[in-house]
C-alpha cells in the first residue's frame, strides 16, 4: 500500500483493488460487507454493531470487539458527503476536534478501482518540528517519525 | 470542556512556537528567559505557551521560585506517536481485509451454478 503524507496535518492512504468501482463502493457502505473487513486484524465488527446510513447527516457507527479479551472500540462518524459510487466523506466528532475522512473511488477503466482515503484535521502534530541536533529520548523518535511521514 | 490527555498533547503541538520550545528543551533544561531569547515575542507570551505545554504534561517546571527551569517530559509524546502508528496500522489492515473480501465475493459470483 502506498502510504504518503500530503499537506501538513493531513494523511493519505491509497490502495488499488482488482474489482469494479460499484462493488468496492457498495462494500464500504453496507453492514453485511463491512463486518468482513472493518477489522482491524484481531478485532471483529459484528454486523449488529454496525449502523450505517449513507447520506449527508446520516450516522456511521461501529463497535469493534477485540477477539482476545472482548474489549470494545466504538467508532462514531457522521456522513458529510455521499456521491455514489465516487465519494464518501465522514467526520468523527469525538476524535481530536473532528477528524474528517474523505474516500475517493476512481474507476481505472480496466476493472480495477483506486481508493484514496484522505484524512484532514488529523492531529496537527504531523508538522515537522524544527530540525534540531542533539534531541533525545522520545522527542528524537518523534522527529524521526514526523520527518519520515 | 476538558480535553483528554491525547487531545491536549496534539493541541499543544499544533503551535510552531511551542514545538520550537520543545525542540530547545530536548537539548536540556532552560529558564523562561533562555526560552524566550530566540523569539520576537514577549516573555508574557512565552509564559502562556509554557502553561499550555505544562498542562499537556509535555514539560515540568522546577520548584525554584526565581527561575523555575523547564524540562521536557517524554511520556505524552510517546502516547501521541503510538496513537498515529496504531491509526495507520488499522487502515492498512482494513484495506488488506477489504482486498480479501472483494476477492471472495467475486470468486463466489464467478462460480457456475450447480
Amino acid at each position: 500500500m502506498n502510504d504518503t503524507n500530503t499537506t501538513l496535518g493531513e494523511l493519505e492512504f491509497t490502495r488499488i483493488y482488482d474489482a469494479p468501482r460499484e462493488l468496492v463502493f457498495t462494500c464500504m457502505i453496507t453492514a453485511e460487507h463491512l463486518t468482513h473487513f472493518w477489522g482491524p486484524i484481531g478485532v471483529s465488527t459484528p454486523i449488529e454493531n454496525i449502523t450505517i446510513d449513507p447520506r449527508p447527516g446520516g450516522v456511521f457507527e461501529t463497535i469493534m470487539v477485540n477477539d482476545e479479551d472482548g474489549a470494545e472500540y466504538p467508532f462514531r462518524g457522521v456522513f458529510v458527503e455521499v456521491v455514489e459510487p465516487e465519494k464518501l466523506v465522514w467526520t468523527e466528532p469525538d476524535v481530536e476536534g473532528g477528524m474528517t475522512s474523505s474516500l475517493t473511488f476512481t474507476d481505472l477503466g480496466d476493472g480495477r478501482t483506486e481508493v484514496v482515503v484522505h484524512q484532514s484535521n488529523v492531529p496537527e502534530m504531523y508538522r515537522t518540528p524544527e530540525a534540531q541536533a542533539g534531541m533525545q529520548s522520545s522527542f528524537d523518535r518523534f522527529a524521526a517519525y514526523v520527518a519520515g511521514l | 470542556m476538558p480535553l483528554d490527555p491525547l487531545s491536549s498533547t496534539f493541541a499543544a503541538l499544533a503551535d510552531p512556537t511551542r514545538r520550537a520550545i520543545l525542540a530547545r528543551l530536548a537539548t536540556g533544561e532552560a529558564t523562561v528567559n533562555e526560552l524566550a531569547a530566540p523569539f520576537d515575542i514577549s516573555l508574557q507570551a512565552i509564559s502562556k505557551h509554557l502553561k499550555v505545554l505544562e498542562r499537556a504534561g509535555l514539560i515540568t517546571r522546577g520548584r525554584n521560585a526565581q527561575y523555575r527551569p523547564c524540562r521536557l517530559e517524554a511520556a505524552p509524546l510517546d502516547d501521541a506517536i503510538g496513537w498515529i502508528e496504531r491509526h495507520k496500522q488499522i487502515w492498512q489492515e482494513r484495506f488488506d481485509q477489504l482486498e480479501q473480501h472483494l476477492r471472495d465475493i467475486q470468486r463466489a459470483q464467478k462460480e457456475p451454478p450447480k
